[in-house]
């Protein structure tokens, strides 16, 4: 193809991508190093009382010539990110006298580092980044276990039932998020069903939404739940590539069932596994719904909720804009592996 | 996707007791799948004190009163109506100048090509929240807010990164050959396109139009940023009911409103199932 049929080709796509997201990004760059506000002036009047006359300083916005209030724009440099990170709170947490432990022995290394810890999960943004990094930890190997047995189940049964399973499995894929989080939140609410049975178990009653460990949990629970089917549908999809040669192979050479799914499927399927693990890398980084419904960033905060936060509560485009920032840079840390497969990929492609 | 039945499968010579660990591993996974959905549907249709009852009932009697507040009372079907408006325009335009572009990188193969598709990945990684600030800030600024242009517009875009990749396999997979007799024919390239390719490509312009339509009706994170409450999507209308926890009726309708959000999906899942299992698996399974 012609290189000018092509750029006629790519062009409305690539003016979208350009207007509307390479822009933006350089715009969140400028916004995040001003700063903005209404210029206010204070008005004094005099008020009148019964038991005498006082004078009140109210702040009023100042107009201008087309009766718009007066924005202020104050270069700040590096000052919104240094808020985002709290690094004053952080200097702080890190030269706090530690070396006594409330009962007034000397504290352990162990204690020191956990009270260090908790200071500067404290701060807004690192504990975000805390509970991002733990939901990814756990969720990660979970629902490639989960998938994964799933894949080997559902490959193991007799067809008519399959679509049923797929069916089944795809729902909590597909559905809106914000749903699928209430969905399970409105499980565990005080007096439904699950709680309502986990007391006639003798499980006690528990408060789901109450303290910080049973929203974590929950919330983990949740992406497991959403996660799962993406990661059973692509290795089932995969199973059915394993050659039926090389099975039939190992059955011969005298492989227990066990060993064949050890030597022979788990192998062929690594690219899979490698593949829905960056793609749920990626999505755990951003996880978002499921902080917002159960949480709303209390106990447990994610950093795309938190910016999401800073933007919607505070109305701080500036703040938001680093926060947004901060989280970018995580991302492209994620996106390496990804981008070196692809560029090894296409460039052969392309070649 | 599916083999010649003759090929022996895991199911062969299967121990019972690991048939029975299947079926109850693979029976516990359907219910925990389902049964969110399945309760919540249920709850519905009842008076709050039924749908959280202590214990809880399998039958209770039968209410559509959070149905009617919801969708008359609170005027839910004008949401129903931004949602469709929404989804619509974004599916309509995402496809077609996704299409177009993706068709044009599978054909050409110069470096500009591929940084452009390298780009997209990367956009494609960005958190939708990355900008956010930028939108609020701008659109706000122009006086385009609170507009469904500007919601669709922005959402077909961040939509594009994905939308190209997933298209563009779709037309790796269809031989060169094809175009090229069209061209030899006579046909323009746009010709060539239209009349020749577009119609071999219905199964991956419906695989890629599902995933779209998804991503717009699914958004809450932008749609509940840049829409004020009466232009406002399902989805993010949503938000109002979220955190009633404490108002039993109000809470209700919450569930009256996320069913009525689910139901169109799966519909969606009944009738699409394998192009959805497909698209997921596009991609993926080829490298």
């Amino acid at each position: 193809m012609p290189f000018r049929t092509f750029l006629g080709f790519v062009l409305p796509s690539v003016v979208a991508m350009l207007m509307l997201i390479a822009l933006p990004l350089a715009g969140v760059v400028y916004l995040s190093l001003w700063n903005s506000y209404t210029k206010t002036n204070f008005v004094e009047t005099t008020v009148r009382t019964p038991v005498g006359t006082r004078v009140e300083r109210r702040p009023v916005a100042e107009l201008d010539a087309a009766g718009k209030p007066v924005i202020v724009r104050e270069w700040y440099g590096s000052r919104n990110f240094e808020t985002v990170l709290g690094t004053a709170n952080l200097a702080e947490a890190w030269e706090r006298d530690r070396t006594v432990a409330s009962g007034g022995q000397p504290a352990s290394a162990w204690q020191r580092f956990k009270a260090l810890f908790r200071d500067v999960t404290n701060v807004k943004f690192w504990g975000a980044l805390e509970f991002t990094l733990l939901y990814t930890a756990v969720t990660t190997p979970v629902i490639l276990a989960l998938g994964f047995l799933i894949a080997l189940g559902v490959n193991s049964v007799v067809r008519e039932l399959k679509g049923v399973l797929i069916f089944a499995s795809l729902l909590p894929f597909i559905v809106t998020p914000v749903v699928g989080s209430l969905s399970i939140k409105w499980l565990f609410l005080d007096n439904a069903i699950i709680t309502v049975w986990l007391e006639q178990l003798g499980f006690g009653k528990i408060y789901f939404m109450q303290n910080a460990f049973t929203t974590r949990l929950l919330i983990i629970l949740v992406g497991i739940w959403k996660a799962t089917p993406f990661v059973f549908i692509v290795l089932y999809a995969g199973l059915q590539t394993v050659p039926s040669e090389t099975r039939e192979a190992a059955i011969i050479d005298g492989a227990n069932r066990w060993q064949t799914i050890r030597y022979v499927i788990i192998p062929h399927l690594m690219p899979l596994f490698v593949f829905v693990t960056l793609i749920h890398l990626m999505d755990a980084y951003r996880v978002f719904e499921p902080i917002l419904v159960f949480s709303g960033g209390q106990g447990a905060d994610s950093l795309q909720h938190l910016t999401y936060k800073i933007l919607s509560d505070e109305q701080n485009f500036h703040k938001a804009s680093a926060a947004a920032l901060m989280m970018v840079l995580g991302i492209l840390v994620l996106l390496i592996p990804l981008i070196i497969k692809t560029y090894k990929d296409q460039r052969r492609a392309f070649a | 996707m599916s083999q010649p039945s003759d090929t022996p499968n895991l199911a062969d010579r299967m121990p019972f007791w690991l048939m029975a660990l299947t079926g109850i591993g693979l029976t516990l996974w359907v219910l925990a799948a389902a049964f969110p959905f399945f309760w919540m549907t249920l709850i519905s249709f009842r008076l709050p004190v039924d749908a959280f009852s202590v214990p809880p009932k399998l039958i209770a009697p039968f209410t559509a009163e959070h149905y009617w507040q919801l969708w008359v009372g609170d005027r839910f079907w004008l949401k129903f109506l931004n949602s469709t408006i929404i989804t619509v325009g974004v599916l309509v335009i995402s496809l077609t100048i996704g299409c177009l572009a993706a068709y044009a990188l599978a054909r050409y193969g110069g470096a500009l090509g591929f940084w452009l598709l390298l780009v997209a990945l990367i956009f494609r990684a960005l958190p939708h929240v990355t900008l956010l600030p930028s939108y609020k800030f701008a659109f706000f600024e122009l006086g385009l807010w609170n507009r469904y242009e500007t919601l669709i517009v922005i959402l077909v875009a961040i939509n594009q990164p994905f939308t190209i990749w997933m298209l563009r396999s779709f037309f790796m997979n269809i031989p060169r050959e094809l175009d090229e007799a069209a061209l030899v024919d006579g046909c323009s390239r746009i010709q060539a396109f239209v009349k020749v390719i577009l119609p071999v490509m219905w199964p991956g312009i419906i695989t890629t139009g599902l995933f779209s339509f998804l991503l717009a009706y699914n958004d809450f994170l932008i749609s509940s940023q840049m829409m004020n409450a009466d232009k406002m999507t399902m989805t993010s209308a949503l938000s109002a009911y979220m955190n009633a926890d404490d108002d039993a009726f109000k809470l209700m309708q919450g569930v009256a409103g996320a069913v009525s959000i689910t139901a169109p999906l799966v519909v969606l899942v009944l009738f699409f199932q394998k192009q959805l299992v497909s698209g997921l698996t596009q991609g993926a399974v080829k490298g």
